[in-house]
């Protein structure tokens, strides 16, 4: 099959989903001319025109406001948050009025928006464009937060959340923009709330998304050297979180790890980490470890950005820990 | 452009009916029938009334939280404003709006909201979806003096301006935020309003204690935004006669302010006299005030009467489109 770069793959999705439904139409800062700050809104301004794709300029709140109000009457705009950081902008319109709209007036609205949003470290941008504020939002009832690994998954996932009826937080790592994997040409879904077990094993679970679930990967990998045999489950949907698929593994393995590349404390680990030791106590045979970042900003210097953010390495000697617990 | 008897007399009809509302609400409020926090609007029914008599039920409309008068001017079944401000199934958002979250999407009332300001970036995207599909109803947001220092009220400015959108800004100055004086806490030129001249923003100042000059200022912006002329903004000048929320004593008032503000500058007297001047019988007036009565009553009763929600509706309409792999609020 053909082979795609992540960023690609969701440049595609947009262009598919706007040429099927009129409804659809794209805003944000440099989305237009330029294609977007990754190039993943690429060649839209120049097929549909001002309209349909809106050079904004910087005024995230009035962004997720023309969004949130667009969708009350029923179009679905995709808008861009450059950086996930500056979600802090707009957060009153994703917190106040996305999540609560359907809600608070008791089903006559629904907001069915879709924030795309550049997320993650290890590009040296340091503090105000490294951060991975997944938690936040997974703390307001109403929001779907999505967080996809592969180009496959990013394009599927993206029209799911397109289509969707719910408001989207749909989070991109910036590591992965340039990866590459097989993406078929014809549109398609990915069903929201549904893991994917991305490498069967037997001795311990790891629960990884997006850069994080490549780490975890390549741990199995390597483990399987030693005769550790490492099932790998990517949930693709932080809310709403796949816990049948997650559950059976550990029911099966006994064991199990959360990396996550969010600060430690409040990340989303420690809710999956609290889940597990609410419904799953019994088949533990290890305590629930958490492999993530330190509870620190991310600092610019690469030598102490690498030392905060956790690695491969940690991953690895993670799941080593929880085996031999 | 003096208005014609018939629509000043429906007119003098709203602002009876939502003062006799705004009464009930306090006295309801106060017994303890109604939860939550009550903003009233007594004082301040000419500006409600003017503006939502050039509006119709295909324009969007984002009411503030003082706002009962605008929630029943929309076209709603009004008990059932009354009923949502009581927490009861038979309201409009079925009891989980309240006073602050009253929307009736049907009658373009697309709610109104407690996060003051917000609902000017929102309705940015209502005046968008209009224009994007070439249709030509308009949206209006209210606000107060106080939301003028909001950044959300400044990004909707200026991308207003920029994408020429049909949106009206309607900026109830009341004199007041809480206990601050606009003047007090905001850069003030000669009106609040002047800050919407800095984005290419048409704006007007009235009296909005004179209906007339509401409704004619309204009508004018409106028909700005119809023609693809863009936002503007009306200042409406008038004063809430109570406290911030029902049960505030107000004290940073001075007294003799309420008081001149009730004495001569009363909306609804005021229209009195006028219709009184044109002709019309004082018996004609007093039968519109006793209807007017008899409609809140009607609402009340039916508020008192009606069921509180059922417990299950608590983890109900928290996803438009709800997930398999998760009961709702579990
Ligand atoms: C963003 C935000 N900040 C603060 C508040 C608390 N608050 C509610 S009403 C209000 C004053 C609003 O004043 P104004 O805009 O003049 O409206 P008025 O109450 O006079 O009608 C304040 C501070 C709020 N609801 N939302
Ligand atoms: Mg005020």
């Amino acid at each position: 099959m053909r082979e795609l770069k992540f960023s690609q793959a969701l440049n595609e999705a947009l262009h598919q989903e706007m040429e099927r439904d009129e409804d659809v139409f794209v805003l944000g800062q440099d989305v237009g001319k330029m294609g977007g700050d990754f190039g993943v809104t690429k060649g839209l301004w120049k097929k549909y025109g001002d309209r349909r794709v809106i050079d904004t300029p910087l005024s995230e709140a009035a962004m997720l406001g023309l969004s949130n109000g667009a969708a009350f009457t029923g179009l679905r705009p995709v808008v861009e948050i450059m950086f996930a950081d500056f979600i802090t902008e707009c957060f009153d319109q994703i917190v106040n009025n996305s999540a609560k709209a359907h809600y608070m007036f008791s089903g006559q609205l629904t907001a069915p928006i879709v924030l795309r949003t550049a997320n993650g470290g290890g590009f040296r941008a340091a503090y105000h464009h490294s951060q991975n504020p997944e938690a936040w939002l997974m703390n307001i009832p109403g929001i779907t937060v999505v967080a996809p690994t592969t180009p496959y998954e990013a394009k599927g996932l993206l029209i799911s959340s397109i289509r969707s009826e719910n408001p989207i937080v749909f989070f991109e790592h910036k590591m992965l923009y340039s990866t590459s994997g097989e993406v078929p040409e014809e549109s398609y879904e990915l069903e929201l709330g549904k893991a994917k077990v991305k490498r069967e094993g037997s001795d311990v679970t790891i629960i990884a998304s997006m850069k994080m679930c490549e780490y975890a990967l390549q741990a199995a990998e390597e483990l399987a050297k030693d005769g550790i045999s490492v099932e790998v489950i990517d949930p693709r949907t932080l809310v709403p979180f796949d816990k049948e698929t997650i559950f059976d593994s550990i029911a099966k393995t006994n064991r199990v790890v959360v990396a996550y590349e969010a600060p430690k404390t409040g990340g989303y680990g420690a809710e999956i980490a609290g889940m597990l030791n609410d419904e799953m106590f019994e088949f533990l045979k290890a305590p629930v470890k958490r492999v993530a970042s330190k509870d620190s900003p991310v600092a610019f210097s690469p030598k102490l950005e690498d030392y905060i953010l956790p690695n491969y390495n940690e991953v690895l000697e993670g799941i080593k820990e929880v085996v031999e617990y | 452009m003096g208005l014609e008897i018939n629509k000043l007399k429906q007119m003098y009809y709203d602002m009876n009916l939502i003062r006799r509302f705004e009464e009930k609400v306090d006295e309801h409020s106060k017994k303890g029938n109604i939860p939550g926090f009550i903003h009233l609007s007594i004082g301040q029914e000419a500006a409600q009334t003017g503006v939502m008599h050039v509006l119709t039920e295909s324009d969007y409309k984002f009411p503030d939280h003082r706002s009962h008068g605008v929630c029943l001017l929309s076209g709603s079944p009004k008990k059932k404003v009354m009923a949502e401000i009581f927490a009861k199934k038979t309201g409009l958002c079925e009891g989980k709006g309240g006073s602050m979250h009253i929307a009736d999407v049907e009658v373009g009332n697309m709610g109104n909201n407690a996060i003051e300001g917000s609902i000017t970036a929102t309705g940015l995207g209502t005046a968008y979806a209009s224009k994007y599909r070439g249709e030509d109803n308009v949206t209006a947001v209210f606000m107060g003096d106080g939301t003028c220092g909001r950044g959300e009220l400044h990004e909707s400015m200026n991308m207003a301006a920029s994408l020429k959108v049909p949106l009206v800004y309607v900026l109830v100055n009341n004199g007041y935020a809480i206990s601050t004086k606009a003047e007090e806490a905001h850069s003030f030129p000669e009106n609040l309003s002047d800050r919407a001249a800095g984005y290419d923003i048409p704006a007007e100042v009235v009296d909005g204690n004179d209906i007339e000059e509401v409704y004619n200022a309204m009508n004018r912006a409106v028909e700005r935004a119809r023609n693809g002329e863009g936002p503007s903004m009306v200042e409406l000048l008038t004063y809430r006669w109570q406290g911030h929320f029902s049960g505030d004593p107000a004290s940073y008032r001075p007294k003799d302010e309420v008081q001149k503000w009730k004495e001569e500058k009363c909306p609804i007297k005021n229209l009195r006299v006028k219709l009184e001047n044109e002709g019309v019988a004082s018996e004609k007036l007093d039968k519109l005030e006793e209807d007017a009565s008899k409609e809140v009553e009607d609402m009340v009763e039916f508020a008192l009467e009606s069921p509180e929600p059922e417990l299950e509706d608590a983890v109900k309409y928290i996803y438009a489109e709800p997930y398999e792999s998760m009961k709702e609020g579990k």
